[in-house]
């Protein structure tokens, strides 16, 4: 059945079995047309390309998402990003969570978010901090009033983001 | 599944061959999969406080400190509080590196901070008004770098 196979019709000459010692056939790679394909180095790369792309795999998900002309700063001492309400700056323009906001709203918005995160988690630790994502090339004016309304919040911890340098 | 051939002499052939095509199949679909989820940028947070709090000064514990302020052309100022650091460290002054903060300076001078006095660890941040969001941050990473990780930042 072996001798009839489509297998054994179509496939090149084997390299193993032209190599062998056992029971050597030299004579099959000069005499057949084509070469035998060594996919042992092919299957290599393969593994070692899956191994490393599986090294990189995060699972942690996007949490922030990073508008197109918008630029983040570099930082080494960068951490992981924790679940936290955001507020993004893009062009002079606050958004808290994704909704459009102004600097006199943004306390106010600040609180009722506190408070629903603490209806929502009665056991877990109130919510502290804050995710600031902001472009690098705007002054600190426009981000003082993200940090002044976080204070007057009770927002005590400031993340700022930042890419992984 | 045809495993392979082994030429005209099979009883005697010893030689095994895998059919490796499926092996590529799985292979690809993993590279393929990995390559569409991966993550090109790698986003995270650097983490700081807010200096100004509700608590009372009386209240708060008294820790060596330092307070840096950012100044016109990008000069920076560091001064010591409740440290242990000698005079000539207590308070130091960075000038700028056309316009910028002198970062390579500024490493300098945090490495002698933290060699006259370790248990320096705290860093309250006072920006400008025109002060650029990139140059806050860099400072605030080499401060990190350097081992002073409790980082606050105040309102203008």
């Amino acid at each position: 059945m072996l001798k009839k196979s489509i297998v054994k019709m179509s496939a090149f000459k084997s390299s193993i079995a032209s190599s062998s010692v056992l029971n050597p056939k030299d004579g099959m790679r000069s005499k057949g047309g084509a070469a035998g394909l060594l996919l042992t180095a092919l299957i290599d790369a393969f593994s070692i390309l899956v191994i490393f792309l599986l090294m990189n795999f995060s699972t942690t998900g996007d949490i922030l998402f990073i508008e197109k002309g918008m630029e983040l700063p570099k930082a080494s001492q960068a951490e992981l990003v924790e679940v936290s309400p955001i507020i993004k700056v893009d062009n002079g323009e606050l958004f808290l969570d994704g909704q459009l906001t102004s600097a006199n709203d943004m306390t106010a918005g600040l609180i009722n978010l506190r408070k629903k995160w603490q209806e929502a988690h009665t056991e877990s630790e109130p919510l502290n901090a804050l995710t600031i994502q902001a472009d690098r090339r705007v002054t600190y004016e426009v981000l003082n009033q993200v940090v002044v309304a976080a204070a007057q919040a009770g927002f005590s911890d400031l993340k700022f983001a930042a890419l992984i340098k | 599944m045809a495993i392979g051939q082994v030429g005209p002499q099979d009883k005697k052939g010893l030689d095994f061959e895998l059919n490796l095509i499926p092996f590529i199949d799985l292979l690809s679909v993993c590279i393929c999969f990995l390559l569409i989820t991966a993550v090109w940028i790698q986003v995270g947070t650097l983490n700081t406080k807010q200096a100004v709090g509700g608590q009372s000064q009386a209240e708060t514990e008294k820790k060596a400190t330092l307070k840096v302020a950012f100044q016109k052309n990008g000069d920076l100022l560091i001064e010591a509080k409740d440290s242990r650091l000698p005079a000539k460290l207590a308070s130091i002054k960075i000038s700028n590196e056309s316009g910028k903060v002198n970062l390579a300076n500024l490493d300098q001078a945090l490495e002698q901070i933290r060699a006259a006095d370790p248990a320096v660890s705290t860093a309250l941040f006072h920006p400008m008004a025109g002060s650029v969001y990139e140059e806050i941050m860099d400072v605030m990473d080499r401060f990190k770098k350097k081992g002073l990780i409790n980082l606050g930042m105040n309102p203008l």
